[in-house]
């Protein structure tokens, strides 16, 4: 029975990573109905530019360099939506699909070249805590994550439906060309959204960097796919879905380890996927339409 | 001249991989499981030829059955599933089938060694062209008799009612039902003929690479998949075989000069395609 | 417009001299992608190197008397069975007499497989190019084709004779518990062929292993089944990446078995990089370390053309050597015209060798075209891999 609680709290706690990743997902995608396939790459990419701090400033403590990832996750942020999203006509659905597609790939290879692929010792905060109830054992480093993701998620949706940004973010994604037409720019809205998911996910690749201890090329597509699947789970669009989904999926990812192996693992994610899809394709907190 | 030859074998498979998902792309849907009705014709034609000891050719006839069937049980629920949801449903659906293999073991002894697929290590010595004495040459024609037909057959359909039927499935889905079009059966025949030739296609794929294991079949095949019509347009066929020919012919191997540089530019030019040209090269359908 | 002439016909006089030079090509091809690029950027380095230091001496002596110099050409093949094909085919179609590589393993498998299966099977139209191995170090591929050979360590013989040391020097561990990745050919073979069976063989209670995959962060579970088993070993056949991400989980867990023991590639700057602290102690059996006079200077020499050097570069640089001993001894000519006959000849001279001289010591050859390398046991400390023990 303990064994169950751990490997359970362990998994949800971990989720708290794909929880980072899904809510970047899902803002691109609530705003401009679009997936951004770079998002993971670039937020691993804001994780490795964190890291040039640490050149920069010799022994920066690790918060240093997890604002510096987070400044860089918002650049790439920004580079992302202009070679993707700013010049293609929206009107083509697949044109940026397949341009994200080419932008993970040259982000992926640009870290490859500058690191020549090998892993890469990620500074952590409170990795060594361990908050132990008996032999149940809590890691502090992750919960430092989970209560950043709470933070994200109530700082953006304060952002979403407090501020005249976010009532003219919340204007462009219900009705693009009704909010131009109240003199919204939404080529500016939708950088903004860029940006804003790219600073979460730049600080969400340093935190993963911290978690895992090491920053490699490899995270990159597991993190894409988990989030995808982070994001459908918890609802297209939904800040609160990608949290609860992300922990959800965290958790099942590792009971299912526990129970069928990790070779066996993913294929039992995959069919908790299409158990949303089948019996509620909006997923957890579906949209409003 | 071989070298040639066996770039030709490259570029003929996956047009076939292309093709596939050229196929569904035109009613809409953008699938991320091609890869995997492609690994199921790749394991299914090399256990027949490698286990059972039979020719290729009804092989690869299996492979392909075998891959429209697989691709017919996900047409139905996919039609549930709208947009980018699907891509993601599909996404994960392949990467199934992959865990399904890198979890498949099925092994006989055949002179005194144990051969088939053996979960995470693969499936090795699937030699049928080597072992019959084919040379390149003789693969690569083979290849493309395949490749032909099948691009023959599209292009017949573009000509066809048919091939209107599903690209207006693909304009707009309300309309084409308010004409009577049966969306159902349009959008599982479009995923059945493009399993059926992703099964061809990978049946090939193991027999000319000798060795296959799970991760030759993974999501960046799946991305590849969609990317060879996406960038060569979905007007016509010879846009997704122009793109592979650009992918494999010109940048792979023509670019092998600039040495490092080569990785860095295949992202950064397929991003540059899709924003100079974000219908694809050779642009849609009356476009 | 005599002076002209005279110039003329001096410059082409020089030029056909030099054109006279004759060269021996070289093909390497490696990984030069993705997270195993630095294994083809040293390859290629300690390749290039090896071939400077041979030419500097006059260069490889032909059949006919005359010296070639050795030209070494580097393909990337991206850690791709296709790729690696395509490369082989293309090197095929050039003038080069062998090809030295493929650094993945996952390659080597499917390219050992289009290469004929038996020298002189008329049947069989596979190509016939010998291959020389430096890195792919997966157990048993050079069997699969005769003109396949490889100069890789032999994990069996070294994990063996480890395990036998750590006995006798540490009588009181008794059992092993070993954490695998799963999905990638070395590692899984390397637990389950290697080290399982070995320790097994040398006395010692496997209590069982735990599993993770390659590009897998989350280790808390297995870690957990390490410290359940409380073995006096723990043995980790993983690369870096998940390697580092176990022994910092481990770390975080109080998890300190009384010895740790790597898995061969990670012998390397790569572990130490992502996490030298928790890797301090384990022990690595390993095919290089700069420990000889050779090895020093080969070192040396590849940090010239900017590689490393380790047990996968090291290797590419005895094959350079190895070969220009083939190509004498069977007397190759170098010349275009004969070019399918020098490749059969440098084939045939690579498997009639018993042995071959490497930077460590004598290596045996073997009758299945591999090698059985001297060795030696490393341990990180304080960042960097030291010598534990040298049976040699």
């Amino acid at each position: 029975m303990l064994d169950f609680l751990q490997t359970l709290s362990d998994g949800v706690l971990f989720g708290a990573i794909y929880a980072l990743i899904g809510i970047g997902f899902t803002l691109v995608f609530g705003v401009m109905h679009k997936i951004n396939m770079a998002y993971a790459a670039a937020s691993v990419g804001g994780a490795y530019a964190g890291l040039l701090v640490l050149k920069a400033v010799a022994a920066a403590p690790a918060w240093m360099v997890f604002f510096g990832a987070f400044l860089a996750g918002g650049m790439l942020g920004w580079l992302v939506y202009v070679t993707c999203f700013h010049f293609i006509p929206l009107s083509s659905p697949l044109a940026p699909l397949m341009s994200t597609v080419g932008m993970l790939l040259l982000i992926d290879e640009v870290i490859v070249h500058l690191t020549a692929g090998m892993p890469q010792n990620y500074p952590a905060m409170f990795d060594d805590v361990m908050l132990r109830f008996g032999e149940f054992t809590l890691r502090g480093d992750l919960l430092l994550v989970f209560g950043i993701s709470v933070l994200a998620m109530i700082g953006l949706l304060a952002l979403l439906y407090r501020s005249r940004l976010g009532l003219a973010t919340r204007a462009v994604a219900q009705q693009p060309i009704a909010a131009q037409l109240c003199g919204i720019r939404v080529t500016r809205v939708n950088a903004l959204t860029f940006v804003i998911a790219g600073l979460l996910g730049g600080l969400a690749g340093a935190l993963i960097g911290a978690s895992v201890g090491a920053l490699s090329p490899l995270l990159t597509t597991p993190l894409t796919v988990k989030g995808l699947v982070v994001t459908v789970i918890g609802g297209l669009g939904s800040i609160p879905g990608a949290i609860v989904a992300g922990l959800l999926v965290g958790g099942f990812e590792n009971l299912f380890q526990q129970f069928r192996g990790v070779t066996e693992r993913d294929m039992y994610v995959m069919l908790l996927l299409f158990a949303f899809l089948v019996f509620r394709p909006g997923g957890l907190f579906p949209a409003k339409s | 001249m071989d070298f040639y030859f066996g770039l030709a074998q490259t570029v003929g498979i996956h047009t076939l991989l292309g093709l596939s998902a050229y196929i569904v792309l035109l009613t809409g849907q953008v699938s991320l499981a091609q890869a995997a009705f492609f690994a199921i014709g790749a394991y299914s034609a090399g256990m027949l030829t490698v286990l059972a000891g039979w020719h290729v050719v009804p092989a690869l006839g299996v492979g392909s059955m075998l891959g429209a069937v697989t691709a017919c049980a996900v047409g139905f629920p996919a039609l549930r599933v709208k947009g980018l949801m699907l891509v993601v449903a599909t996404l994960a659906f392949g990467e199934g089938v992959r865990l399904f293999f890198f979890n498949f073991d099925y092994q006989v002894a055949k002179g005194g060694i144990r051969v088939g697929p053996l979960g995470g290590e693969g499936f090795r010595q699937i030699r049928f062209f080597q072992e019959h004495g084919w040379t390149t040459g003789e693969v690569m024609l083979f290849i493309w008799v395949f490749v032909i037909a099948v691009m023959a057959l599209l292009w017949w359909f573009d000509r066809s009612r048919y091939g209107a039927v599903l690209r207006s499935v693909g304009e707009d889905e309300v309309a084409a039902q308010s004409v009577g079009i049966n969306l159902t059966a349009v959008k599982v025949s479009a995923m059945t003929v493009g399993g059926a030739i992703a099964g061809v296609g990978g049946g090939l794929y193991a027999h000319y690479t000798t060795h296959i294991e799970h991760a030759n079949f993974n999501v960046l095949l799946a991305t590849f998949a969609i990317a060879y019509p996406i960038v060569g347009g979905l007007r016509t066929v010879f846009g997704t075989l122009t793109a592979v020919i650009f992918v494999q012919a010109f940048l792979i191997e023509g670019l092998r000069f600039l040495g490092d540089w080569r990785n860095l530019l295949f992202g950064a030019l397929i991003v540059l395609a899709m924003n100079l040209r974000p219908h694809g090269l050779f642009g849609r359908h009356g476009a | 417009m005599k002076k002209i002439a005279i110039a003329v016909a001096v410059a082409l006089a020089a030029g056909s001299a030099y054109a006279q030079e004759k060269t021996v090509k070289i093909a390497g091809f490696g990984a030069k992608s993705g997270v195993v690029r630095s294994f083809g950027v040293n390859s290629e380095a300690a390749m290039i190197a090896a071939a400077d230091v041979i030419n500097n001496q006059g260069g490889v002596k032909l059949a006919d008397g005359s010296k070639a110099k050795i030209a070494v050409e580097f393909y990337d093949d991206r850690c791709t069975a296709e790729e690696g094909i395509s490369i082989i085919r293309r090197i095929y179609g050039t003038d080069a007499v062998v090809a030295v590589g493929p650094t993945c393993s996952n390659v080597a498998e499917p390219l050992f497989g289009i290469l004929q299966k038996k020298v002189d099977d008329k049947g069989d139209s596979g190509l016939q190019m010998p291959v020389f191995t430096d890195v792919a170090i997966k157990i048993g591929l050079a069997r699969i084709s005769e003109w396949a050979f490889r100069n890789v360590p032999n994990e069996t013989t070294m994990y063996s004779s480890l395990f036998y040391w750590l006995k006798t020097k540490y009588p009181d561990v008794q059992s092993v518990y070993g954490g695998v990745e799963e999905d990638f050919a070395h590692s899984r073979a390397s637990w389950y062929a290697v080290m399982k069976d070995r320790a097994e063989a040398n006395g010692y209670k496997v209590i069982g292993n735990s599993k993770w995959l390659v590009n897998d962060t989350n280790f808390s579970t297995q870690v957990r089944e390490i410290k359940h088993a409380n073995a006096d070993i723990v043995a980790i056949s993983a690369h870096p990446f998940t390697t580092c991400g176990v022994l910092k989980e481990m770390q975080r867990q109080g998890v300190k078995p009384k010895l740790l023991v790597g898995l061969t590639s990670s012998s390397s700057l790569e572990t130490l990089q992502g996490c030298a602290k928790q890797a301090e102690g384990i022990i690595i059996p390993t095919s290089f370390a700069p420990v000889t006079k050779e090895g020093k200077a080969a070192a040396e020499t590849t940090a010239k053309f900017k590689g490393a050097a380790d047990l996968h570069s090291m290797a590419a640089w005895e094959n350079i050597f190895i070969l220009k001993q083939v190509m004498e001894s069977e007397g190759i000519s170098a010349d275009k015209s004969q070019l399918q006959a020098d490749r059969r000849k440098v084939r045939d001279g690579l498997a009639k060798l018993k042995q071959t001289q490497g930077l460590l010591g004598v290596t045996r050859r073997t009758e299945d075209r591999e090698a059985d390398k001297p060795y030696l046991f490393v341990q990180a400390k304080g960042g960097s891999w030291v010598v534990l023990h040298n049976p040699l």
